[in-house]
């Protein structure tokens, strides 16, 4: 198989898809950032980012912690050594793959 | 693809200055270091504030308000204001790589500065030397300009309007060279309070576009 197409069937399918490649880019640059942030940054519907991240969740690659700022609910976000791990495997496989 | 993902990368520095307060800070920084340098200059050799404990005092007692006010302010601005309307983030998380390469742009930015001083300094022991003075004052004004337009370019991407502070800034420092009396040695303070000032108004300007155009969500958005 060429080169190119090897390295772009490698690419882990829970970062590539378009929307939670965005919340991984987003996240990769960060500490943390909040719910709103994403939403924000991203212009996504709430249900659209919540269910992304669920499966990022699931995946293990972000933490999420329910927390509050006075008496309004925040939902921290980061990105987990797995998550910052599997995104620097993802940009080098990007890079091979162009 | 790699284009988009790198500009994603990047967005959360641009956020950093949404609300202005990134550029409030310049300018504030920048008229503080100014007006030290100012009182440095028009103080008499036998003042107190040369010599001795106050001597020492005098860096200090200028600079940590301006910082001070310029940090809490802006933290304050932050917690009030942008987190509630757009949402928090705390840069940080691009590892090592981001580190040492801001470590390395702090101590080049430190080297230049350092050696721009230590250059005026000994032009300034010659006063026969006002031209080269002047010139290297000139070449403090272009770094200043320089640096901005750079940063416009990296970081302001989504206002355009920047642009045309770079060039009021510009046309403020040419205006000032032509119209002050004296030499630039006499109208340096004028120059640098002139850039403090319009970084400070410009971050302003930015403060009261992002209240204008954004609002906080219904509380239940979370």
């Amino acid at each position: 198989m060429n080169e190119q197409l090897r390295a772009i069937s490698e690419l882990d399918r829970v970062i590539h898809e378009p929307g939670r490649l965005m919340i991984f880019a987003l996240l990769g640059a960060v500490k943390e950032c909040d719910f709103l942030y994403l939403q924000h940054e991203t212009e996504m519907n709430k249900g659209n980012l919540s269910s992304h991240l669920a499966r990022l969740e699931e995946a293990g690659y972000v933490e999420i912690e329910k927390t509050y700022r006075g008496k309004v609910p925040r939902t921290l976000l980061r990105l987990t050594d797995a998550g910052r791990a599997a995104f620097d495997q993802y940009r080098k496989g990007l890079k091979a793959a162009f | 693809m790699k284009n988009e993902l790198q500009d994603y990368l990047g967005r959360p520095k641009r956020y950093d200055n949404i609300d202005g307060t990134g550029e409030m800070l310049m300018g504030l920084m920048m008229l503080g270091f100014t007006l030290l340098g100012y009182l440095n200059a028009v103080l008499p050799e036998n003042s107190m504030w040369r010599h001795g404990l106050a001597g020492m005092l005098l860096m200090p007692a200028v600079l940590l308000p301006v910082l001070g006010s310029g940090y809490w302010g802006a933290k304050a601005i932050k917690k009030h204001i942008t987190w509630p309307r757009t949402g928090y983030m705390a840069l940080g998380g691009g590892g090592k790589s981001r580190r040492t390469t801001m470590a390395a742009l702090s101590a080049l930015a430190a080297g230049i500065a350092g050696i721009s001083a230590f250059g005026i300094a000994c032009l300034m022991r010659f006063e026969s030397q006002h031209d080269w003075i002047s010139l290297a004052w000139m070449g403090n004004a272009a770094i200043f300009v320089a640096a901005y337009a750079f940063w416009i370019y990296r970081m302001e991407k989504d206002r355009p309007w920047k642009w045309l502070v770079l060039l009021f800034m510009v046309l403020g420092i040419l205006a000032i060279a032509f119209i002050a009396p004296g030499d630039i040695v006499g109208w340096r303070w004028l120059m640098l309070s002139f850039i403090g000032l319009t970084w400070l108004g410009s971050g302003g300007a930015s403060l009261y576009l992002y209240i204008r155009h954004t609002q906080p969500p219904a509380p239940e958005a979370e």
